[in-house]
């Protein structure tokens, strides 16, 4: 790709795939690992208050104040030493530390610690469980350990005593953490896979278009003459505009080589004749004769070659306003047809765009008004009008001696001319039928109301916006 | 009558030179837009012939300067540009008539003679004077019916005097118009040439008006100055 043109439709839609995906993905992972940690704890959480329940449900105190439990928590790990698993039951001694009075086997002779802002939200809560996290017993293991305690009066105390079940939070961090990376593997997976998908698609639905462009490139390149193939709905429109585009240039670069080739062998006999010439003499003027042929088959090969680049590169878009072409010949033929007085009258539309070359629409309106300066008494109407959506028709009439329907047909022959005695290439009005058909307008004449000759145009103009 | 021919190709302006001569003008050539333009501007053609794709500058833009500046003289544009839009731009110019190349010399003649006939106001190429007829197109006269011998220079001066005829024209205007540029101009050589065209046509047809100049009488018309 060139630098600085536009990004490829693929990489563009890819991208905007990826711009969705991509967050998306990444914020559905970051949920889930809320949702499944919160889940989690919860659990967590609800087996701790449990053991507390359990706990208070099976203690029980002597007269003397002894506590002891009337059967054990079914759980085996509050028996193991340090297995992570613990309770504890104390009172509050000075609002400040916990006492403890009995406590699993687990704990192995050591106490949880409870800081006196826990002991406060104690007081506080009441008859609510209050959780919170501490250090274990289990030193050597950095054991951190979620605590539900609850605090209650029991039957033969006064003073309320504080019931602690704990356990260790690692295996639930665990196994947390390896929800969290087995959900950002999968919905890795997941948006590469999407993106490809999303790749694939695009070339996919493309595919017509690249094929477009390869039937484009042969046509270039001269392997077809048109577009081929079939092709779906939305594309087929501009394969259709493409074939006529095609079609329009090949007209135009088919009138160019016909009109350059006219050129050419006209001039070629001459130059031949003039150079034999100039060979066979040897005075003076001969020399001239060579130079100006030399000069003439020197313009005679560039104009070829100009002819023909232009008419591979343009004659399409092109417009022209009607006004100052007409409105120009109007004010120049009675300078140029002096001797004969005269009046140009134009009537009817301005501001008609012609859909074309403005040389091909001087050609024809100024070739058949000059046609009719030739041959009028010594007036011409000029007549515009747009008849229909993009077509108008431009009328030339004079008051001389008109023709017949013969004379007519003669006049249009190629290089034909009517009348030897009348100056001029004689080609004039088969120029203008030439030109009107390439643009798909046409050339009629008829009696003038004024006497002469009528032409009339029909010619290709601007649709309105 | 003297010429002015603005052209850059070398051998076609010398080609032109040698024909108007031979028909009895004074021949001026430039051989680009700003050679041209300064001739014009400072000489008094009767005529220019101007070719348009000129070096340095372009024929229509000599001539509408010409025209911005007053310049009357008619002007005949010959060129190779045969687009309607290109003859509609040279007659905006100020141009008179327009001629395409190729063309014949006969044709570039003939609208020469036209356009100085509308210069002058006359409808022919011939000028009548009672007996006397000078006839532009063959660049000969007649008196009585037979052909009078004349150099070009005794042409030109005839030629132009009988374009004015009846009105008084200066030594120095008739200098400007029968030499062309290159000519060892000298007014007393004007007084040998009435001399000799007086002994050609007849004395009394060329008055001498003192201190002004010279007057072609025209017998069928009466003199006002």
């Amino acid at each position: 790709m060139a630098k600085g043109s536009p990004p490829s439709l693929v990489s563009s839609l890819v991208r905007a795939a990826a711009l969705w995906a991509v967050p998306g993905l990444i914020g559905v992972t970051l949920a889930l690992g809320l949702v499944s940690r919160n889940s989690s704890y919860r659990s967590f959480d609800e087996s701790l208050e449990s053991a507390v329940l359990g706990l208070i449900a099976s203690v029980e105190s002597d007269e003397d104040g002894t506590l002891r439990l009337s059967r054990e928590l079914p759980e085996p790990r509050y028996q193991r030493a340090l297995s992570g698993r613990y309770w504890m039951i104390g009172t509050i001694e000075d609002g400040r530390e916990i006492i403890p009075l009995k406590s699993s086997r687990s704990l192995y002779g050591a106490s949880l610690p409870v800081t006196s802002a826990t002991i406060s939200a104690l007081d506080k809560q009441g008859q609510d469980p209050v959780r919170f996290t501490t250090l274990g017993p289990d030193l050597d293991a950095d054991e951190r350990l979620r605590v539900v305690a609850l605090q209650v009066v029991l039957p033969n105390m006064t003073n309320p005593v504080v019931v602690l079940a704990a356990a260790d939070r690692a295996p639930v961090m665990r196994s947390i953490r390896n929800f969290i990376l087995a959900a950002v593997t999968l919905l890795s997976i997941l948006i590469l896979g999407t993106i490809f998908a999303v790749y694939a698609q695009v070339r996919l639905g493309l595919r017509p278009l690249f094929d477009l462009g390869r039937r484009i490139a042969d046509v270039r390149e001269g392997r077809a003459a048109s577009v081929e193939g079939d092709y779906p709905p939305e594309i087929s429109p501009l394969a259709t505009e493409l074939n006529s585009l095609i079609s329009h240039n090949k007209t135009i670069v088919d009138r160019a080589q016909t009109h350059v080739g006219n050129l050419a062998h006209a001039l070629k006999t001459p130059i031949a004749v003039l150079r034999n010439e100039a060979e066979a003499a040897e005075t003076t003027p001969s020399e001239i004769v060579a130079k100006q042929t030399d000069m003439m088959a020197s313009q005679v090969d560039h104009h070829l070659r100009r002819a023909r680049a232009a008419a591979r590169g343009q004659a399409i878009g092109v417009r022209a306003n009607m006004d100052p072409v007409i409105d120009g010949l109007v004010r120049t033929l009675p300078r140029i047809y002096r001797d004969k007085d005269l009046t140009i009258e134009r009537k009817g539309d301005t501001g008609l765009i012609f859909r074309g070359h403005p040389r091909d629409l001087e050609d024809m309106i100024g070739n058949l008004m000059d046609n009719a300066a030739k041959w009028t008494g010594s007036r011409i109407d000029v007549f515009v009008r747009k008849v229909e959506e993009g077509v108008c028709i431009v009328r030339i009439s004079d008051n001389g001696p008109g023709l017949t329907a013969e004379e007519i047909a003669e006049a249009l022959k190629r290089g034909a001319r009517l009348d030897e005695a009348t100056p001029g290439s004689g080609l004039g009005l088969s120029i203008v039928e030439d030109l009107a058909d390439a643009y798909k307008g046409s050339l009629t004449f008829s009696r003038a109301p004024l006497g002469g000759l009528q032409a009339e145009l029909r010619l290709p103009i601007a649709v309105d916006p | 009558m003297r010429i002015l021919i603005v052209e850059d190709d070398e051998d076609l302006s010398r080609q032109l030179r040698s024909a108007f001569k031979d028909a009895g003008y004074a021949v001026d050539i430039a051989m680009d837009g700003e050679e041209g333009h300064f001739l014009g501007d400072t000489e008094p053609y009767d005529a220019v012939i101007l070719d348009l794709g000129l070096p340095l500058i372009d024929g229509v833009s000599v001539l509408q300067k010409w025209r911005a500046d007053g310049k009357k003289f008619p002007v005949l544009i010959l060129t190779a540009r045969d687009q309607w839009s290109e003859k509609v731009a040279g007659f905006d110019a100020g141009a008179d008539d327009y001629l395409t190349k190729p063309f014949h010399v006969e044709e570039l003649m003939a609208r020469l003679r036209a356009l100085l006939r509308r210069a002058s106001g006359h409808t022919t190429d011939t000028i009548e004077l009672g007996d006397l007829m000078v006839d532009n197109r063959a660049a000969r006269a007649f008196v009585d019916g037979m052909a009078i011998k004349l150099t070009s220079h005794e042409f030109r001066l005839l030629s132009y005097m009988a374009a004015h005829k009846g009105r008084v024209i200066s030594r120095t205007e008739l200098v400007e118009h029968i030499y062309d540029q290159d000519f060892d101009r000298d007014s007393n050589t004007i007084e040998v040439f009435v001399g000799r065209l007086r002994k050609k046509i007849g004395t009394q047809r060329i008055e001498t008006v003192r201190g002004l100049g010279y007057r072609l009488l025209d017998p069928d018309a009466e003199t006002t100055d």
